[in-house]
């Protein structure tokens, strides 16, 4: 069963992990949470944001808004996947714009 | 401005191409005839004139002599005020002055509260090509049914491509490219008990600026074309309670195939609007992909757009309540 088992070369699952501070002044709700998944669904590796000990899916709407992630609030980001570094590279951005907000 | 919705305006195309039909006093008199009581009592041979002004006038100026400004494209109405005035003129002096009236462009001459016009008087406006009518009705009463009427009559009407269906209340006109499932998505909204008004294309009308009414084309009403299927008869399949002859205009849905859609509106703070005739009506685009049931979305946002009729609209409202929870945790 090697066969199954084995990986395409692309398939390297790259492992990040970052922690980021929401700064925009309304924190992570509905427009926020959209334009967080809109991005992170372009990505084919797995995103997981994290809020103190709840974990969810970076790329479900509802599961960002239940975060309830306000302004200097601090989010643990995980992604697994081919890539996850640039992922969570834009993803950071996107926080660091404060969601073009403020 | 982040939690402001953003209001965005579609045009649609078929609202640029505006016709105001063209009503004469044969059609006003053969839809309305009989609700304004009209008798016609001479000047057949007017009938086809035109009406130009959807609304009634009072020629007293006229009739005293006074030109300068009259509103000669309207309906004339002879109440009991020009009915005195013309009886304390002498003869000639009536006789000249009904004359120049008649002569005026005018569409016709209505005598209200049930008063003759004298046979005189009749037989010039039989040879200058006037229609007289007369009605019992009183003439402030004829004045305020006749310009409804007339409002009605003149409204633009634009054809729309889409089909439209009440869903509770909510009149929904479905739009889309031809081949996106628009026939299939109305039979399951019939089957859930909903009411078709019109299949494919669409006869929509401005009343009065305020809102728009849809309605089907004589020719096509009650009846759908399904692929693979053919034309069917709605009423003979599934009942006289599945139709429904005209529908006011809530809710505009636009079906889009998944791949054309780059980014859709995946909370719906923001809002779009569908301008048909100059009236902005709620829109939504819903993505196609096979195996959804797009009926039953089209049901729900039908259902949402009724709540927010009710002043409820469930995405602010969350992402009210949301942003004041991480408010209070934060301080």
């Amino acid at each position: 069963m090697g066969l199954l088992n084995r990986r395409t070369p692309t398939d390297s699952t790259e492992k990040v992990e970052k922690e980021v501070t929401i700064i925009n002044r309304l924190g992570l709700h509905a427009r926020p949470a959209a334009m967080f998944v809109r991005i992170a669904s372009r990505y084919r590796c797995e995103i997981l944001v994290a809020k103190e000990d709840e974990e969810i899916s970076g790329k479900s709407i509802m599961g960002l808004m239940m975060l309830a992630a306000g302004q200097g609030s601090k989010l643990r980001i995980r992604a697994e996947g081919p890539d996850a570094a640039e992922a969570i590279r834009d993803i950071e951005e996107l926080i660091q714009s404060r969601f073009n907000e403020d | 401005m982040s939690t402001e919705p953003v209001i965005q305006t579609i045009s649609s195309v078929a609202g640029q191409r505006l016709n105001v039909p063209v009503i004469t006093v044969e059609t006003f008199f053969r839809r309305h005839g009989k609700n304004l009581q009209l008798k016609l009592e001479s000047g057949s041979g007017g009938l086809e004139r035109r009406i130009r002004e959807p609304t009634i006038n009072r020629p007293g100026l006229a009739l005293a002599g006074f030109y300068t400004y009259f509103a000669e494209k309207r309906i004339q109405v002879l109440g009991a005020a020009e009915q005195s005035y013309l009886k304390h003129l002498t003869k000639t002096q009536r006789h000249r002055r009904f004359r120049a009236l008649c002569e005026a462009k005018i569409p016709c001459v209505v005598v209200s509260r049930g008063f003759y016009l004298a046979p005189d008087l009749l037989a010039i406006a039989e040879e200058t090509g006037v229609a007289v009518f007369r009605t019992p009705m009183i003439t402030m009463k004829f004045i305020n049914a006749a310009t409804i009427a007339l409002e009605l009559d003149f409204s633009p009407v634009v054809t729309e491509f889409g089909s439209m269906v009440d869903i509770l209340g909510i009149g929904v006109l479905i739009r889309g490219a031809s081949g996106v499932g628009k026939s299939e998505c109305v039979l399951g909204l019939i089957e859930r008990g909903y009411s078709l008004v019109s299949d494919d294309v669409t006869k929509i009308k401005s009343l009065e600026g305020r809102e728009l009414m849809a309605t089907a084309p004589e020719l096509t009403r009650y009846h759908m074309e399904v692929r693979g299927i053919g034309i069917i008869n709605v009423v003979s399949v599934f009942g006289i309670g599945a139709i429904r002859t005209e529908k006011r205009l809530d809710l505009v849905v636009t079906l889009k195939d998944w791949q054309e859609l780059e980014e859709m509106d995946r909370i719906g703070l923001d809002r779009e609007l569908y301008e048909i005739l100059k009236i902005q009506v709620p829109h939504v685009t819903i993505p196609v992909r096979p195996g959804r049931d797009i009926a039953r979305l089209i049901e729900v946002a039908a259902m949402d757009q009724k709540l927010k009729g009710l002043g409820l609209n469930s995405a602010v409202e969350f992402n009210q309540k949301l942003i004041g929870q991480m408010i209070a945790q934060s301080s």
